[in-house]
């Protein structure tokens, strides 16, 4: 019988950042997610038990009493139609927009386009502080104020920067070669945008709905500068309007806050897939 | 099948001038394939035909039909990509079909002539799949399907087969000889290999620096290079090119070679003093040393299976030298041989570059 050699397995030294990480991690995940516990335990608590500071503790017994209070109240059913008046024009103005400007910059590119694509992504670093007082006394002047006008309008304004920003340097990694063989079988631009690029690009499409529909969904500030009637109020602007005229209604607003987030949830998950593959598209080689 | 005429087209690009200046006439059903080094403006050359580049001045004309400003749809061209340009997000069927779809074209036509290009070129098997799921051989094949459905009157290709590996490379160039022959469209091809430029063209054009420098059939250009930039890009290896002192006596050009004095025939023009003498591989041989022209010192040999490749070095001169020759055995690196140029088949250069001899 042949010798078999056994050497010992090599000795690794303890290697400490693997677990150092981990550890580091874990922290951050639970620092953050902190406050989603906080709001999930208050929702299913009594006003009774909330008030007797156990804020943080698992209650005895689940309460849905909070929730059916939300979802049965009328008030909550406008905050939700409003916010979608708001959002899902908003977002597809912006959207649209985006990719006009895009396909633009990146393709027909024309004398100071670079320019002027600089002026329009600027736009992304002005603070809304700096813009709201000239922006109430413009709409104020159009007789907007207590509509949702101003707020749809400012989030297709605002979103315009990023879109555009997001979809030029995704229709730059498009190979010019594909528009230019769309060009020869008989295509215009428009037809090389909506039958060539535009199907290439849903991993961006993708990214840029999940954006934009969370950021003015989530929105609090330009529904509270504009909106001033509770049956213009959006969701955001709802949860703070449920307090009670004595205390603070932690469990409704809990429950409402909850609610309130799966709508983003849902579109997160439903583009997860392109969401993922956009946000590390071009970071290889395809 | 259509004429093609360029009238003194020039291209220019900011203060960049690409196209110098050209002028070409392609007959009904002829493959001409464009050939010159990078950058030299042959595929510039090709987009300015499609339409994809405007001229900057001259005409172009199909059929006798001035196209200069018309769209690239109108033109009535069609062009396969180096990049095949295949759209990725639809399947071969609507790849090829892609065309006729944006004509508004009966689905049943499409589906009918979609059928039909897919069995000339042999891809009715791979209808229903995504270019991603392609080799690269059937991508090129179905790239080559989109530009025929449409019945183009010239087809161009843009260096088609350098995305592909050396095998596929010569099946893919067969597939395009037997394609012509079967449709007998005009075809321009271009491409930097001169190996597919000669197999496949029944007229070469060779561009240098956004101009041409020569046109004609690829025996002309192998046989009787009009300067010394088409003999040196025409042929593999490249033809060598060797200074040379030649002087005139009694009204007669003389060369002096080695042992030997030649006299010139049809020479025009030579003044005396230094030329270019050119010699293309296969026609140096081993000589005896009383017979050579040159001695020189072997530097590589490579030992191509069928032939071998020498490369030396002219000892006095240090001038390299490259011989294609039988393979053999014989000949080592570091030895030193006699050779001797085939007197029939020598070029000579003057300093502008331009042939003094109608070569062999």
């Amino acid at each position: 019988m042949a010798e078999v050699a056994v050497y010992p397995a090599p000795r690794r030294g303890f290697n400490p950042w693997p677990v150092t990480i981990f550890v580091c991690l874990v922290c951050l995940a639970i620092l953050f997610l902190a406050p989603t516990i906080g709001v999930l335990l208050s929702s299913i608590k009594t006003k009774r038990d909330i008030a007797l500071g156990q804020l943080w503790t698992f209650p005895d017994t689940i309460f849905l009493g909070n929730y059916a209070e939300v979802i049965f109240n009328p008030a909550v059913h406008r905050y939700l139609v409003n916010t979608l008046l708001v959002t899902v024009p908003a977002t597809i103005a912006s959207m649209t927009l985006g990719v006009l400007g895009g396909y633009v910059f990146s393709k027909l590119p024309f004398r100071g386009s670079n320019l002027l694509f600089l002026a329009i992504v600027s736009g992304m670093f002005f603070p809304p502080q700096v813009i709201l007082i000239p922006l109430f006394q413009f709409f104020n002047a159009l007789d907007l104020i207590d509509t949702l006008w101003p707020i749809i309008l400012i989030h297709t304004a605002l979103g315009i920067p990023i879109c555009t920003l997001l979809m030029r340097n995704f229709f730059a990694t498009v190979p010019n070669a594909l528009r230019e063989a769309a060009i020869l079988e008989g295509a215009n631009e428009w037809q090389v945008l909506t039958r060539v690029a535009l199907p290439l690009s849903l991993p961006a499409l993708a990214v840029l709905a999940t954006l934009q529909f969370t950021w003015i969904w989530n929105d609090f500030l330009w529904p509270l500068i504009f909106t001033q009637s509770d049956e213009k109020r959006t969701i955001m602007v709802g949860i703070v309007n449920l307090k009670g005229q004595y205390s603070v209604a932690w469990g409704v607003q809990g429950a409402l806050s909850l609610i309130a987030s799966l709508p983003t949830l849902i579109v997160f998950l439903f583009f997860q897939r392109y969401f993922i593959k956009g946000m590390t598209m071009g970071a290889v080689k395809g | 099948m259509a004429k093609l005429q360029l009238e003194n087209i020039r291209k220019v690009f900011g203060d960049l001038e690409v196209i110098r200046g050209v002028d070409l006439e392609v007959q009904h059903g002829e493959f001409v394939v464009f050939v010159g080094p990078s950058g030299c403006g042959k595929s510039t050359m090709l987009r300015l035909i499609t339409g994809l580049e405007s001229v900057t001045e001259g005409r172009i004309l199909i059929d006798d039909r001035d196209v200069t400003s018309e769209r690239p749809s109108k033109r009535g061209v069609a062009m396969v990509f180096q990049s095949y340009a295949l759209f990725p997000h639809l399947t071969v069927a609507e790849n090829i079909g892609f065309g006729l779809r944006l004509a508004k074209t009966s689905k049943d036509e499409i589906r009918r002539r979609v059928d039909e290009v897919a069995q000339v070129l042999q891809v009715s098997d791979l209808l229903d799949r995504k270019p991603r799921q392609l080799s690269g051989g059937q991508r090129q094949r179905v790239a080559i399907g989109r530009s025929i459905i449409r019945n183009p009157k010239v087809f161009l290709f843009d260096e088609p087969l350098s995305n592909l590996d050396a095998a596929l490379r010569v099946k893919m160039r067969l597939e395009i000889t037997r394609l012509h022959n079967r449709l007998g469209s005009t075809m321009i091809y271009v491409t930097h290999d001169q190996t597919e430029a000669m197999t496949l063209a029944d007229r070469i054009v060779v561009f240098n620096a956004g101009a041409i420098e020569q046109v004609g059939t690829p025996i002309d250009l192998y046989d009787l290079p009009a300067n010394r930039f088409v003999a040196g890009f025409i042929g593999s290896p490249a033809m060598n090119f060797i200074e040379i002192m030649c002087e005139n006596r009694n009204g007669e050009t003389y060369l002096r070679m080695g042992t030997d004095e030649l006299r010139i025939e049809g020479a025009r023009g030579i003044r005396p003093g230094t030329v270019t003498l050119g010699i293309r591989p296969e026609h140096i041989l081993l000589a005896a040393r009383e017979t050579a022209d040159v001695v020189a010192k072997v530097e590589i040999v490579e030992k191509l299976g069928a032939e071998s490749l020498i490369y030396l070095n002219i000892v006095g001169t240090n001038s390299p030298l490259t011989v294609r020759m039988p393979p053999t055995g014989s000949v080592k690196p570091g030895y030193k041989v006699n050779l001797r140029f085939d007197r029939e088949r020598l070029h000579l250069f003057g300093s502008d570059g331009n042939a003094l001899t109608g070569g062999h």
